[in-house]
């Protein structure tokens, strides 16, 4: 038997919300504002009640794919790895680093974006990477 | 936002513009209610009749894209009657005599000429607002997604300072994120001319310093943007994308035009946690973590840098975004090593002087908001307290330039597009979530009484709607908050996608889309 | 109090009464539910006071519900205010815990908060620490009523158009278990507008909060937008109270004149 509740931030809006996601025996079944939460005090909209929910759906994806013959096939993470490392490079080489953009995420952490902007950066040589800030 | 959010509940009076405050930032919407209740006076513009409206002490309702015109006939009324705050203005700013030459010319009449607001109406603005010990403004991406966004947030930062409306407690100029961390994107350097804490890629200095600590020769050519990166695609400059937690196929304008581009691309990577449709036409697909699945911060729209943390396993094989991108780059040949998130945010840290004090155990309780220079600072609740930025702030005399497309006789109708309560984005998250899913299944297009009646439109019935972009099919709901000669339209369904209508010109600065305005033509569909 | 509580609490551990505890926790800076499952645990332990008394209430009966429903065969001991137990013993009453199985470890709130609480009762019969506290008659519902008809209908007509259906008030509530709410039935309330339409949303909850609410005032504190759900609701108890003599949550052994009603008639 475990119940955990496990404090973090709501996936949402930019509010920035404080939340609790109750789990019980590693499913979680309930978010719960933070009370102690700077941001919303205890409250939150329907979306921020909601936030667990669609981590939990069936549709979520769970394996890589790669396109063969014109169509996504499940994969291996070495196989979609090795081709994605393949056909970055060798488009590098062909066309230059700035044949080569990236778009950053909204939704991820600050640690994602950091890492990927350095990837576009420091691994391929592109300043080529935006996001939907704008959108 | 250059204040905190829980400064708007002791403000005396509230400018909400272009913001659908109550179903886009519930929390922030509390702050107006708590403040109202307080005594505080209420002012929303917004040309859609939103919730707020009716606890409004003045609703006006502007006409698309007029904002500029609206700020300087405000600006016009204050300036004219003493209202402006004469020693901030000489003490913290500079180039007010090219504000004051501007907005000479936009009397409350002209101002109304372009606005349909009554000068009247106005006049009351620009007292409510100028004449409150604090007053505070709201806005969102209704005053930002316009071929003059910038113009327009300038117009604000001018109202703000010509009454001393910045820098102290419960004032400000207040932008209101949309994401949850798109704060943070931006503060990471998710921007193609900027590293990690707004520091210029073509700086001789930073690029030194993010060459030493990165052990790399980096470019010092700022990248394209998103809406320049799809026209560069077409013309073949750009060849691969890797796409991280993004669906621009459903979210960016003109999508017909984004979907030839995508599809045009030798390798195109998407990391997402759902099949969504820029992952169906992807060459891989890289199942990632969510939000419940991952340690990490996020950055909300006050800056509050606040931690998440893991609550259960990414399902199947989905990995975390960070363990994945580490992996691209070692196969790649440039070397990553980190352990965990928590290594990640010390490089950060380290290179970014706004995060310079952010570490994760001084992130439990409240977070703490950047600027953040060092161990010591508690964190800053509200920016430009003494000085700005740049030192002295800036007066620009902005002049009024209508939205890039305009209704015709081919195309009548005024269409602006914006969110409903329960969706989010592109809806792969909130049409996932049973809860949010059966309260709003499919979207529909906001048509007057008025409006529809002389097209012969009933409630729920279908109608075709066309821009000059493209064409769509969605169900009409009737309702007076869509003025005569204007239909809203949400943005979060695939099959009815508001995107194909919607113009992509862009402002000059920011490249941001007009989202907010464009010209269609509405027909009965049977 | 705290000290008595936690020693209460190893107690209950020691003599396995009880499998696990729920209480409350400070951790990471912020006060939360927590499962005890170890005494060990209990540093850290939290009443749910911070800035105020009582300002870090959770509804930890609620959130019991679920638990038990999976661990059928376990005791769980848990923390309670008056209110609390109040909850339990509706829940008891309506089969959704079974009251064997289940200790309650009591403490009194103090008087600030029973009168900001405006609370009949401001502790539990399962005291195991602290004084009874006076109890505080509304003044709040009688403001209301002396605001007469127009007064009324203009305030409550104000406060209900700022909801944003969060459907916090039913989230939080500890004795809202119903699986299908009415409140998301398309027939009576149409979806996918806010504010939802007034007032049949909210008069709905309130005619189902009658002889159910224990006036814990959850509700009223997730509230984004400042609705008196709480002051709305003591009047729906009191109406109760007059015309069936029955008080939800007071009386263990009394049966609520709801428990009869809501069966589905045949068709």
């Amino acid at each position: 038997m475990q119940l955990k509740h496990v404090l973090t931030i709501c996936p949402y809006c930019g509010c920035g919300c404080g939340i609790y996601l109750e789990v019980l025996d590693g499913e979680i079944i309930r978010t719960i504002p933070s009370k102690t939460s700077p941001v919303n005090q205890g409250r939150l909209c329907i979306k921020g009640w909601s936030a667990h929910e669609f981590v939990v759906s069936p549709k979520r994806l769970k394996r890589p794919y790669l396109r063969k013959q014109e169509k996504l096939h499940e994969a291996s993470w070495d196989e979609v790895l090795d081709f994605t490392a393949s056909r970055l490079r060798e488009i590098r080489e062909k066309h230059g680093p700035d044949s080569i953009a990236f778009l950053a995420s909204a939704k991820c952490t600050n640690e994602e974006n950091y890492l990927l902007q350095k990837l576009a950066r420091a691994a391929i040589g592109t300043n080529n990477i935006d996001h939907c800030a704008r959108l | 936002m250059t204040n905190s959010i829980d400064e708007i509940k002791y403000a005396d009076c509230i400018f909400v513009i272009g913001s659908n405050t109550t179903l886009a930032h519930p929390l922030v919407a509390t702050r107006i209610f708590q403040a109202r209740d307080n005594g505080a006076r209420l002012i929303v513009a917004d040309p859609r009749k939103i919730q707020l409206a009716s606890f409004a002490d003045l609703y006006v309702r502007q006409r698309l894209g007029t904002d500029v015109a609206l700020i300087n006939g405000m600006m016009h009324v204050i300036l004219k009657n003493g209202w402006h705050d004469e020693a901030f203005i000489g003490e913290r700013t500079e180039n007010f005599e090219e504000l004051k030459k501007v907005v000479e010319k936009y009397t409350p009449e002209k101002s109304s000429e372009v606005t349909g607001i009554s000068p009247e109406d106005i006049t009351r603005m620009a007292e409510y607002y100028a004449k409150a010990p604090r007053s505070t403004i709201l806005y969102a991406m209704g005053i930002t997604q316009h071929t003059t966004g910038v113009d327009n947030v300038k117009s604000l930062a001018n109202l703000s300072m010509l009454t001393g409306n910045v820098g102290k407690e419960s004032t400000g100029v207040n932008p209101l994120r949309g994401q949850n961390n798109v704060q943070g994107a931006c503060d990471m350097g998710g921007l193609p001319n900027v590293y990690p804490g707004y520091q210029a890629v073509n700086a001789v200095d930073i690029r030194t310093k993010f060459e030493k600590a990165w052990k790399v020769r980096l470019s010092d050519k700022p990248g394209l943007t998103l809406t320049d990166l799809f026209p560069a695609i077409l013309e073949g400059k750009v060849k691969a994308l890797v796409v991280m937690g993004e669906n621009p196929l459903v979210s960016d304008p003109d999508s017909h035009h984004v979907e030839k581009a995508l599809r045009a691309l030798e390798f195109l990577a998407v990391i997402d946690i759902f099949m969504t449709p820029t992952a169906e036409i992807a060459h891989v697909v890289l199942p990632a973590a969510s939000f419940a699945e991952k340690d990490g911060t996020f950055t909300n729209t006050e800056r509050r840098v606040q931690r998440i943390r893991k609550a259960i396993d990414p399902p199947g094989e989905a990995r975390q975004d960070w363990v994945i991108i580490q992996e691209i780059s070692n196969r790649v040949g440039y070397q990553m090593n980190y352990s965990s998130p928590e290594e990640i945010q010390n490089e950060i840290a380290s290179l970014t002087p706004s995060y310079g004090g952010i570490t994760y155990d001084r992130l439990g309780g409240e977070g703490l908001c950047w600027p953040c220079p060092d161990k010591e600072h508690p964190g800053t609740k509200f920016l430009h307290k003494d000085r700005f930025a740049r030192g002295r702030g800036l007066f620009h005399g902005i002049e009024y330039i209508p939205p890039a497309e305009s209704p015709d006789d081919d195309y009548p109708f005024w269409l602006t597009t914006g969110r409903v309560f329960v969706h989010y984005h592109t809806g792969t998250m909130t049409r996932n979530s049973p809860s949010l899913d059966q309260e709003m299944r499919e979207g529909y297009l906001e048509v007057n009484p008025a409006d529809a009646s002389a097209i012969g439109l009933k409630d729920g019935d279908k109608a075709k709607i066309a821009s000059r972009r493209g064409e769509i099919i969605s169900r009409i709901f009737i309702t007076e908050r869509v003025d005569k000669g204007t239909v809203f339209m949400s943005f979060h369904f695939l099959e009815a996608r508001a995107n194909v209508l919607t113009n992509p010109a862009l402002d000059p600065i920011a490249k941001i889309p007009e989202y907010k305005v464009c010209a269609v033509r509405v027909e009965k569909w049977e | 109090m705290k000290e008595t509580i936690i020693e209460k609490v190893k107690d209950l551990f020691e003599d396995s009464r009880i499998e696990a505890f729920l209480g409350l926790k400070e951790e990471n800076g912020q006060i939360g539910p927590y499962l005890f499952t170890d005494p060990k645990d209990l540093e850290g332990f939290s009443l749910g006071d911070k800035e105020w008394p009582g300002d870090k209430r959770y509804p930890l009966s609620k959130i019991l519900i679920a638990l038990a429903q999976k661990y059928p065969e376990n005791r769980f001991g848990i923390l309670v205010r008056g209110c609390d137990e109040r909850a339990l013993n509706e829940l008891f009453k309506w089969n959704q815990l079974n009251e064997e199985h289940v200790v309650m470890v009591g403490f009194p709130c103090p008087q600030e908060l029973a009168e900001a609480c405006e609370c009949p009762k401001p502790y539990p019969e399962s005291l195991v620490v602290g004084e009874k506290v006076k109890g505080i008659k509304s003044k709040k519902v009688e403001v209301i009523l002396n605001m007469g008809m127009e007064g009324r209908l203009k305030y409550w007509t104000e406060r209900f158009s700022r909801c944003i259906k969060c459907y916090g008030c039913r989230n939080v509530c500890p004795v809202c278990f119903c699986n299908e709410c009415e409140l998301a039935n398309d027939d009576l309330i149409p979806s996918g507008e806010i504010p939802p339409e007034n007032p049949i949303f909210h008069l709905v909850r309130a005619a189902h909060m009658a002889g159910r609410c224990i006036d814990c005032g959850l509700c009223e504190e997730a509230c984004p937008v400042g609705i008196p759900l709480r002051t709305l609701y003591k009047k729906v108890a009191d109406i109760v109270d007059s015309e069936f003599g029955y008080r939800p949550g007071y009386q263990k052994d009394q049966k609520s004149p709801f428990n009869i009603l809501g069966e589905r008639p045949e068709d």
